[in-house]
This record gives structure tokens, C-alpha cells and sequence, in this order.
């Protein structure tokens, strides 16, 4: 793909790289070229192997083969020393600063000024705050503790801990905006722009394509290990002249869309399968209503509802607030405001176990830690939520009643192998699954939100999965399928919710939606943000978008 | 959360901060109450004579969380997941019981101290072994540090009192002075300069405390975090050795079990320490300040004739203000 000329000539050349992990391969001869002084974007699905090409240059990968030549030069042995050494800094996407370190040790940790006596602290201070200044435009006082800093203003820190040696060539900013809002953004791509100014080369990993038309002069997309073309966005470059200000957004932005649907083409590539199941939705009346539920950090201002035999679909790639809102409406994690109905009734949900009392279950993403028992039967797991009702009055376990009733929703949803006695770990990924659906079948609940229901669980029990599904809808029951498997919603869902930043930014039909219709949707990078400072010391599990099985 | 809720008036924002202040200064106001009610109770409390007794008495305390402090900065302040040293104490008077043996058995003074110190040592650096290699969390490993150290030690001297008599040394240590100052104040100064030294104003210390502070950030920043934790340990094995040296001259010897009332003062200077801090987390010279002033609070209440075993029980109560009140700050600032 790249010839020697140019792998003399750019910033940083990455060829052929491949790399695999035991069932996977990661990286199937990708390749990267960054040219000199360019904005260069990097995206792809979840699994496209991006972060895993940012890992091999950072080091903390061994490619299988490949090679990496940075500013012309190859390099022989990659470690996080020797990518250093040449110039090459990373600003991960999670905040890495200690919470009771002051601005100035942040800037210089792990690279602490020494003077006569120990440490320089009135050097690194004035230092670190000239740095901030001139080169990042914010104005910090070197003493100020980074907890006591705004989400923006402790991303600005980590960036000057990046550069402030001034032996940066080349600045890999890996999903830089996933805890920013809307104007911080602005400044970040004021400063990004700048630092491509005075020479340094850049690498912008991002899921939300605006930004990426918006702020790239080139895109390489990922899919399945393999780079599979790059883009030149010339239009999206600043246009001579005075320097790019907040304004520019509207006209890039009107320039971009046409952009982001060729690289949407290029990201998914591929066609839905059959293995969802034939459904007539046949939605009856409202069960589950969700009004004005905000829990102050990572969602705000949610209103939807859900009916009868109705599938909804819930999306958003990371950071869209997705999981919360699931965690929240199941009582795990507090509301800040707003309001649940079930079935007619307000409810306040204060923990899961009021959910279950209420008829609304979840059946969560990781399975295998918040789903089940491993070490218990399958009878056990399945008995879990019911066990009143195969007890007696005073509490004796009722055995021959309650494998009685585990026996029969395990053969309701062809649990294998059908002994109850079976302990739950030695199951495959999708007959956990199934234990997990069985014992809230038992429970006669009114609302199932399914949180990444076929995350582990191979093709063929895929299938049968979403017949499962299709099955509580028609058995009368409301269900939220929340998912960023966009091909899964499309299957399965007969409407779908799309998150952005804590916000429903829009709510469809899924018959005649195409799928890179939906990944549009999920990938814009809508201004309405909530305050996601809660999110710097403890992210939320991230997961991303995934396009197909 | 009803507290949040009024936050979002500027009345309800006062009366948040009033909240916070209240909550992360109460540890500090709870203590400058006691002293200066046991000051205007007892007359002699803050005589130049009892102060220098005070000095006396907490500064094997003092050592002793000097090391905990390390640890903890190093570890992180959770104290089950995070940075703790149950063991120094033990270790200690492992160290001061073979000191004292050796003493009366007419070793040389160097060569019996160089003994304890390599016992001490080697409590120390097991505990680093077993944290960075064996990856134990640091609060099992060092109690069955601990548990050894006292096993050892009580074995290897039968469990009887040792009395060190007429050693010249001992005796300085215990009884002297130098331009008016205790001599155990002094070596207690040394240790706040060395070792607050090392760990607050070194690039080592200061890469130990992002350890601390954020293992994830400090590995990412090409840290290697490992070292840091075994290099805490040692530390605090160092702190243990100093002590020691103050506890066998205040002992005459050694009397078996005084390393749980020890475990106890040192736990509590350590954190009361971090009320002292201008960011509120463990440092060396909190956890200094922090041990003359429950000695000083206990030798008040001796003075005005409170029952010993009250004095315990008004211990725990300290206690649990200052662990309450550090949860709760961590509580508001979410």
C-alpha cells in the first residue's frame, strides 16, 4: 500500500502489522501512514482492531510481524521507552492523574524537575503553568489540586504532561472527547489544530464521526483487523488565514455529512443475516413509561415508553450513557429525577429488589458476574428469584416442587444439558443465558430489559436467543433489548432509542431503517451534553460500537 | 440525598460547604477542644516539663506511623485493597527483644542493634515479597507477618521481660537530653527529616505517592509500580528499626506484648494525621503530628485522673470520628 518514498517522508508509518490473541486475530496486516503535520483519523467498529494497532505502537503490544518507522526512521524494538524516546506521546482516553496531585506534580510525573535540594516544585510550577498558558490557552494556577479541576481543565493537564518536554512528534488522542461537552470540545480542537501548527503530527481516534470530518485532514477506517481505505478530507482543513475559531464548526459540519456516509460504507461493509425471527408486533397497551429520569452525571432528560408486546431497542456507543440508564431504571444506580410508571403505577425504584417486586427484571451484560452463581446448580440459579414459591409457609425448602419448576422452564428454553443438577460454570455462554431468562420467566414480570443479551453466546445460540426473545413479546410482556450490536437492534427490535452523550437523540421504527442510517445516528456528536464528571476516576465499562455478529 | 438536591441554592451551597468543612475539619475541632480543655484543666498540661515528656512517650509512635504513612502513600489509602503495614510494630519489637538479649548476653552494643536491624529487615522485606511477588493483599500478608514476627520473638526469649541494665547507652537514650530536647524527640526529628524527606520531596517520593494515588496513571506514565510498593515496605522496616532503638531504652529492655498497644497508636497518628494535611491524605509529617497529639490527649486525661480504661474507650471514639469523617468527605466530594 505504501511505497519506501513515503515511508521516508511521513511521520509514522505502520506496515503490515498483524497480531493475534489466542481465538482472535486482532490485526490482520493492517497498516497506518501518517504524513508530517497532518490530523489524521483512525476509526472502525469495536473489535476493528484499532486500539489494538494504538497498543502495538505504544508498545504495550508485540506485533506478530510488521514493521514501524517513525519520522523515516524504522524501529527495531518497540517498547514504551523507545516510542518515547522518538517522540511519540499518547493522551489516554481515561484521565490518568492522581486526584490529590497538584497541577504542576501532574505535569511532571514521572518526569520531576530535581534541584539542588530534591525536587524543583517553584520550577515545575512556573514551567508547567507557562506551558498551559501559551500553548493550551487556559489559565491554572500550578497549585490547584486536579480534584478541584473541571473535566476539560484536567484533560488540558494530561496533554501538557504529553508535550511539555517539547520532544513531541507525533500525538496519538485516543477518543479525547468521551468526557467533554460541547464547548470544551471546541477549545480542544482549537488546541488540537494549533499543535499540527507548529509542526507535530496527530492520530485522533474517535467513534463520533462529525468530529472526525470536522477535525481530520485524513481518515483511515479499521474493519476486522485490516485497514480498509483512507479518506482525504481536504475540504475539512482549516481554511487559510486567521486561526480556526469556534465558528468553524457549523461550516465543517455542513461539509462533513457527505463524508461520514462514505465512511460509514467503508466501516461496515457488510450485509445483515436471517437469524432473527419473523414477528407481527402486535403492541398493546403501555406498561413500562420512563419520564424525565436524569441521575444527574451520566444521562439526563430520558423519556420513553414502553408497551405490551413491544421490543425497544436502546443504543449508543460509549459514553452515550447507555448502561447507566439500564442500571437506573433497574434501581441499581440512583435517580436524580424524574419518574417510572409500571403498568399504571408509579414506582421509585431505590434497589433491584424493589424492580423484581414491581415486575420489571434485568437480565445484565456481564452475565457471568452479576447473572448468575457459577459455583450453584442450574436448578438453583434458575429457582433464585422464586424461591417462595417453592417453599413452605415457614421457609422449608419444597426440593421435589422446585425442580420441579426448574426443570420445566430449563425444557421450556432447552437449556442444556437438561439435568438441574448441572453447575451453572460448565455451561456454554448461551445456555447460561437461557438459565438466566428461565428464572425470570418464573417470576411472571411484566417488563424484561435484556443488557447485551448475546455478548459470549455464539451464532447458533444466537438464534435461538432471540426466538426467546421474540417469544416474551408475544407472551405479553414489555421488552427493552439494550444492545450496541446494530445489526442485532435492526433484527430484533421493532423501534429503537439512540443515545448520545446522556441524551435520546432519536427514536425510530426499525423496519425500513437502514443500518448505516443507525451508525449515523449513534456516531453524531450532538451538542447536548450532561456533566459527566462523575465519570473521570471510575469510567463506566466501556463498550463500543459493534456492527454485526 | 436531599443535600444535593439544596445545593443548587446559593443558601443550600453555603450550607453545602458548611457541611464539607465541618465534616473534614470536625477530627481537628474535636482535638483542639480536648486540649484545650485538659489545659485549662490541669495546669501542668503545657509546662515545658510535661511537653518534654509528651515528646518522650510519642516518639515511637511517631516512628512507627512515619513508616505506616509510607505505606499507605504508596499502597493507596484504602485499607483493605490498598497500602497498609500491620506489621511494623511486631517487627519492632521482634527487633528490640533481640536487641535486649543480646545486650544482656555482653555483645557488643553495634553488633546488637546491627541484629535487630537485619530481623526488622527481613520482616520488611517479606512483606514486600509477599505484596509485589505473591500478590497477597497488604493487610493479610502483614498480619501473618505480624503474627511470625511475635511468634519469633516470643519464642526466641521465652516469653519473659528482658531487663537491659547499666548499658550507658540505653540509659542516654531513655533519660537524655541535647540543648534541652529529649533525645528520643531528636531521633524522632530525624526520622520526620529523613524519611518525610525521601518520601515528600524526592523524585522518588513523589513517584511513590502517584503509586499511591493512581496505580493505572502511574504505570501508564512508565512507572513501575511494583518497585515503589517494595520500596514502602523496606521503608517502613527502616522506620521499625529506629523505633526500636527508642523502645528498648524507654523498656529498659523489653516486657513481651507491648506491640499491640503500639499496632493501635500507630494506626491512629497515621490517619488522625491526614486531618492535619493541607489535601487531607496520609503524609509523614501528619502522621507525626498526629502521634504527639493522642499522646499528648492521653497524657492530659492521665493528669486529670481519668481511668485508664476510660482513656482507651475515648481512644475508639477518636477513632471512629476520624475514619467517619474521611468517609464522608470522600462521600460529598462525589
Amino acid at each position: 500500500m505504501t511505497n519506501t518514498a513515503d515511508t521516508k517522508a511521513n511521520a509514522l508509518s505502520m506496515h503490515n502489522i498483524s497480531k493475534a490473541f489466542p481465538g482472535v486475530q486482532a490485526l490482520d496486516s493492517a497498516s497506518l501512514a501518517v504524513a508530517p503535520q497532518e490530523i489524521h483519523g483512525l476509526v472502525g467498529e469495536n473489535g476493528a482492531g484499532k486500539s489494538t494497532i494504538i497498543k502495538v505502537l505504544a508498545g504495550i503490544y508485540q506485533a506478530d510481524r510488521g514493521s514501524v518507522w517513525v519520522d523515516g526512521a524504522p524501529l527495531d524494538q518497540i517498547t514504551p521507552e523507545t516510542v518515547h524516546e522518538r517522540g511519540v506521546r499518547f493522551i489516554h482516553q481515561e484521565l490518568s492523574l492522581v486526584p490529590h496531585f497538584s497541577v504542576a506534580e501532574s505535569v511532571f510525573m514521572a518526569q520531576e524537575k530535581r534541584g539542588m535540594l530534591g525536587l524543583d516544585t517553584r520550577k515545575m510550577r512556573r514551567l508547567s503553568e507557562a506551558f498551559l498558558a501559551e500553548t493550551l490557552g487556559a489559565e491554572i494556577d500550578g497549585r490547584t489540586l486536579i480534584r478541584d479541576l473541571t473535566v476539560a481543565q484536567r484533560k488540558l493537564v494530561q496533554i501538557a504532561r504529553a508535550l511539555i518536554d517539547g520532544q513531541a512528534r507525533l500525538v496519538v488522542f485516543d477518543e479525547p472527547t468521551a468526557v467533554l461537552g460541547a464547548t470544551d470540545i471546541n477549545t480542544l480542537f482549537g488546541n488540537i489544530r494549533r499543535l499540527r501548527d507548529t509542526g507535530i503530527s496527530i492520530v485522533y481516534v474517535s467513534h463520533y464521526l462529525s468530529e472526525i470530518t470536522e477535525i481530520c485532514d485524513r481518515v483511515t477506517v479499521f474493519r476486522n483487523g485490516e485497514d480498509v481505505g483512507t479518506i482525504d478530507l481536504g475540504g475539512a482543513t482549516a481554511p487559510p488565514g486567521p486561526a480556526p475559531s469556534d465558528t468553524d464548526s457549523a461550516w465543517s459540519a455542513a461539509n462533513g455529512a457527505p463524508r461520514q456516509g462514505e465512511i460509514i460504507k467503508l466501516m461496515v461493509g457488510r450485509e445483515i443475516t436471517d437469524m432473527y425471527p419473523d414477528r407481527k408486533p402486535e403492541a398493546g397497551e403501555t406498561v413500562l413509561e420512563v419520564s424525565g429520569l436524569s441521575d444527574g452525571s451520566r444521562f439526563s432528560d430520558v423519556n420513553f415508553s414502553v408497551r405490551t408486546g413491544e421490543i425497544l431497542g436502546l443504543t449508543g456507543i460509549i459514553g452515550s450513557g447507555r448502561e447507566a440508564l439500564v442500571d437506573t431504571i433497574y434501581g441499581i444506580r440512583r435517580t436524580r429525577r424524574g419518574s417510572l410508571t409500571i403498568d399504571g403505577a408509579p414506582v421509585k425504584l431505590r434497589s433491584p429488589a424493589q424492580a423484581v417486586r414491581s415486575g420489571l427484571v434485568l437480565v445484565p451484560r456481564d452475565r457471568r458476574n452479576d447473572g448468575l452463581v457459577l459455583d450453584m446448580s442450574v436448578g438453583d440459579n434458575v429457582n433464585m428469584a422464586t424461591l417462595d414459591k417453592v417453599s413452605s409457609k415457614l421457609g422449608w425448602l419444597m426440593r421435589a416442587q422446585a425442580r420441579r419448576q426448574s426443570d420445566e422452564f430449563a425444557e421450556q428454553l432447552d437449556v442444556r444439558p437438561r439435568r438441574s443438577a448441572t453447575i451453572v460454570r460448565f455451561l456454554s455462554g448461551g445456555n447460561q443465558q437461557k438459565v438466566v431468562l428461565a428464572r425470570w420467566l418464573a417470576t411472571e414480570s411484566k417488563v424484561f430489559v435484556l443488557d447485551q443479551p448475546t455478548t459470549g453466546v455464539d451464532v447458533g445460540a444466537r438464534s435461538e436467543i432471540y426466538a426467546l426473545i421474540a417469544q416474551l413479546a408475544t407472551g405479553g410482556a414489555g421488552v427493552i433489548v439494550s444492545s450496541n450490536d446494530l445489526t442485532e437492534i435492526l433484527g430484533i427490535c421493532d423501534r429503537v432509542l439512540v443515545m448520545v452523550r446522556g441524551r435520546i437523540v432519536a427514536e425510530r421504527p426499525t423496519s425500513g431503517l437502514a443500518l448505516d442510517e443507525l451508525v449515523a445516528l449513534t456516531t453524531s456528536s450532538a451538542a447536548a451534553t450532561a456533566d459527566q464528571g462523575a465519570a473521570i476516576y471510575g469510567p463506566e465499562h466501556r463498550g463500543g460500537l459493534e456492527v454485526g455478529a | 440525598m436531599t443535600t444535593t438536591v439544596s445545593a443548587r441554592t446559593p443558601a443550600g451551597a453555603a450550607a453545602r460547604r458548611v457541611l464539607h468543612f465541618t465534616i473534614s475539619r470536625g477530627p481537628l475541632v474535636v482535638f483542639a477542644v480536648l486540649l484545650i480543655y485538659l489545659s485549662l484543666e490541669s495546669e501542668f498540661f503545657l509546662e515545658w516539663r510535661n511537653i518534654k515528656s509528651i515528646l518522650r512517650q510519642s516518639a515511637p509512635d511517631a516512628i512507627l506511623a512515619s513508616g505506616l504513612a509510607v505505606v499507605v502513600m504508596a499502597g493507596g489509602d484504602d485499607v483493605v485493597v490498598g497500602g497498609i503495614d500491620i506489621s511494623i510494630p511486631a517487627a519492632a519489637t521482634l527487633g528490640v527483644g533481640l536487641i535486649a538479649d543480646q545486650l544482656v548476653g555482653n555483645t557488643p552494643l553495634l553488633w546488637a542493634y546491627l541484629l535487630g536491624a537485619v530481623a526488622i529487615f527481613g520482616v520488611g522485606a517479606a512483606n514486600a515479597f509477599l505484596v509485589v511477588y505473591v500478590k497477597l493483599t497488604p493487610l493479610l500478608a502483614t498480619l501473618a507477618t505480624l503474627v511470625a514476627s511475635v511468634g519469633l520473638y516470643r519464642w526466641a526469649i521465652d516469653n519473659r521481660r528482658i531487663t537491659v541494665l547499666g548499658n550507658g547507652f540505653v540509659n542516654e537514650v531513655r533519660d537524655g537530653d541535647f540543648l534541652g530536647i529529649p533525645i528520643p524527640a531528636l531521633i524522632m526529628l530525624g526520622t520526620l527529616v529523613v524519611v518525610g524527606g525521601i518520601a515528600h520531596r524526592t523524585r522518588f517520593g513523589i513517584r511513590m505517592q502517584a503509586v499511591g494515588g493512581n496505580r493505572s496513571a502511574a504505570e501508564i506514565a512508565g512507572l513501575r509500580p511494583g518497585r515503589y510498593l517494595a520500596a514502602s515496605f523496606i521503608l517502613a522496616s527502616f522506620c521499625g528499626a529506629v523505633a526500636s532503638i527508642v523502645l528498648i531504652s524507654r523498656g529498659s529492655g523489653l516486657s513481651p506484648g507491648i506491640e499491640e498497644r503500639l499496632l493501635v497508636d500507630m494506626v491512629l497518628a497515621t490517619f488522625v494525621g491526614a486531618a492535619f494535611s493541607p489535601r487531607r491524605v496520609v503524609t509523614v509529617p501528619g502522621a507525626v503530628a498526629g502521634a504527639i497529639l493522642v499522646k499528648a490527649l492521653g497524657n492530659g486525661f492521665q493528669l486529670i485522673q481519668v481511668d485508664l480504661f476510660k482513656i482507651g474507650m475515648i481512644k475508639g471514639v477518636l477513632i471512629l470520628v476520624v475514619v467517619a469523617s474521611s468517609a464522608l468527605v470522600g462521600k460529598l466530594r462525589q
